[in-house]
């Protein structure tokens, strides 16, 4: 079967336990290093992160999102390594491109912090129903016009890779080039571009009037379709978690007062 | 005249599971139609001819020729294929340059081109509408317009994927038209489609697919006849069939034609 949704079913504890004790992890993946402040949590974590998501059966599906930030990572830590201001100590040189100590040490520490908040993020988005997320947002309070931006941003992401597909797929069939030299894919550019465009807008004005004929924008409280079902694990998660996120707040302040 | 063979052909998207799950036949040039129910492998089988997707194991031979090693941009000059959404294709301002896309890119000179484009538009009854732009016509127009880009293209072999799909009486009788022309020069014509009426009434061979598999091939009538290979695709007769059926007749009609010269008798 073809899914086009980032999340799958792979029926582990992951995919049961509820979007809020995820939520949690994300957000104690994120500040349990950045109050600790040392380079080791935030490996740490990474290694936590990507545990789960082995064990959630969803791994392979994080590397595409590394791919991608693995090519802006990439720039940060050759332009940190060469141009950082506080560089000192020369590491090495490509040619005339000398890299250094100190600036590879700061991208290194950035890298580390995006690696850590994408890899807590798939967590939460490779493994919870988009439809299940929206409802724990809106039930604690958020517009469901929130909930819905939130959920359609995940849902477009991978359809606009179908149909940017589809669209090289009906171009190449009518003899365009899409492959080989910077010229080429120049010229493919429009004939790619402008259906990707006019179908997102065609599927926008789509989308708007099928939320408007179901009663969207109605002001009445709405009704959810599913019990919200929190397990004895959720419990243990969502009381374990913010106690961890306090403890390394402690000890922080106990770094600064020693 | 085109021939298209298929030998042992097999694909799949993932390890798990086969799509197209070997198949041998040959298309000729009687008009065809490919009928099956949704994930049949139909449009993969398009995909396989057009050589956006390579076999896994056997081959499609083009007149006598493997597709193996023929590029997507060569098979471009042999198969015209119109795809489901015109959504899909159309970026130009005005319909005649649309049109002219596709004979311009597989090496057409600019009046050969926009001699082609403006046939095509007419078969289509779309004549008048050159310099409109396609996005202010509405979708069933909108197809008609991405027909016409292929048509153009004045290939030996022409694919519809689900052509009547969003299409008024007027545009499915256009439709036959054009099949019913296409056939008469001589080109091969097949199609995929959900639309049991629009088979029964202009194509001469029908194919049924079910998982990935052929199960039935047959002058459309036959095919139609085979009421448990229609339930093992989950497809129904054309209504005119499951009328003279209804009535208990003897005999059986395809078209509201036959069926009406039967009744005059
Ligand atoms: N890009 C893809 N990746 C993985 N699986 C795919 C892909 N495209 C199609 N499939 C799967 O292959 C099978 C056959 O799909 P195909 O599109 O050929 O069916 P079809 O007969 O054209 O169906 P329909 O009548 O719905 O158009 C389906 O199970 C589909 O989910
Ligand atoms: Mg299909």
């Amino acid at each position: 079967m073809k899914t086009i949704s980032l999340y799958v079913d792979k029926g582990t504890i992951l995919n049961k336990i509820a979007p809020e004790s995820k939520i949690w992890y994300v957000i104690a993946a994120i500040s349990i290093p950045a109050l600790m402040g040392i380079r080791w949590a935030g490996i740490g974590m990474i290694a936590v992160s990507a545990v789960l998501l082995l064990y959630g059966k969803v791994l392979r599906r994080t590397l595409p999102f590394l791919g991608v930030s693995g090519f802006v990572l990439l720039t940060v830590l050759i332009i940190q390594g060469m141009f950082w201001w506080g560089n000192e100590t020369p590491l090495f040189a490509l040619g005339p491109a000398v890299f250094y100590v100190e600036g590879l040490r700061y991208a290194l520490g950035i890298l580390i912090n995006i690696i850590n908040i994408l890899m807590s993020f798939c967590v939460l988005i490779l493994t919870t129903k988009p439809s299940d997320m929206m409802e724990n947002f809106v039930r604690r309070g958020f517009s469901p016009r929130f909930g819905y931006v939130f959920i359609s941003v995940f849902q477009i992401i991978p359809q606009m890779t179908d149909t940017m597909s589809t669209i090289t797929d009906a171009q190449r069939s009518r003899g365009m080039e899409t492959e080989g030299s910077l010229a080429v894919r120049i010229k493919a550019f429009i004939p790619l571009i402008v259906p990707v465009i006019m179908s997102s807008l065609i599927n926008t004005k789509e989308r708007a009037l099928a939320l408007e004929v179901r009663g969207f924008n109605s002001r009445k409280k709405k009704t959810f379709l599913n019990e919200e079902v929190k397990t004895a694990a959720d419990r243990y998660i969502q009381i374990a978690l913010p106690v961890l996120i306090l403890a390394a707040a402690i000890w922080r302040i106990t770094q600064w007062l020693a | 005249m085109a021939i298209i063979e298929l030998k042992d052909l097999h694909f799949s998207y993932t390890a798990e599971e086969e799509v197209i799950n070997g198949m041998n036949f040959i298309i000729d040039d009687r008009s065809t139609a490919i009928i099956g129910q949704n994930g049949a492998g139909k449009t993969t089988f398009a995909k396989l001819l057009k050589g956006l997707l390579k076999p896994t194991k056997g081959e499609i031979l083009l007149n006598g020729r493997s597709t193996k090693d023929m590029t997507v941009a060569m098979l471009a000059k042999k198969v015209g294929m119109v795809f489901q959404n015109p959504n899909d294709q159309i970026f130009k301002y005005q319909v005649l340059d649309e049109v002219m896309f596709g004979p311009l890119q597989i090496g057409m000179d600019k009046a050969a081109a926009r001699r082609n484009a403006e046939e095509a538009l007419e078969s289509v009854a779309l004549s008048g509408l050159e310099t409109t732009n396609p996005y202010d016509l509405g979708l069933s127009v909108r197809k008609l317009v991405a027909v016409a880009s292929i048509l153009a293209m004045d290939t030996e072999i022409i694919l519809f994927d689900e052509p009547t799909i969003a299409q008024d009486y007027a545009g499915k009788e256009r439709l036959k038209e054009i099949v019913r022309k296409l056939r008469s020069q001589g080109k091969t014509v097949i199609t995929i489609t959900h639309d049991m009426n629009f088979v029964a009434d202009v194509f001469e061979r029908t194919i049924v697919f079910a998982s990935g598999k052929k199960i039935a091939d047959d002058d459309t009538k036959s095919v139609f006849l085979k009421k448990d290979i229609l339930e093992r695709a989950y497809l129904e007769q054309p209504d005119v069939m499951k009328i003279s059926t209804e009535l208990g007749w003897q005999e059986s009609f395809l078209t509201i034609d036959e069926f009406v010269g039967a009744i005059k008798r």
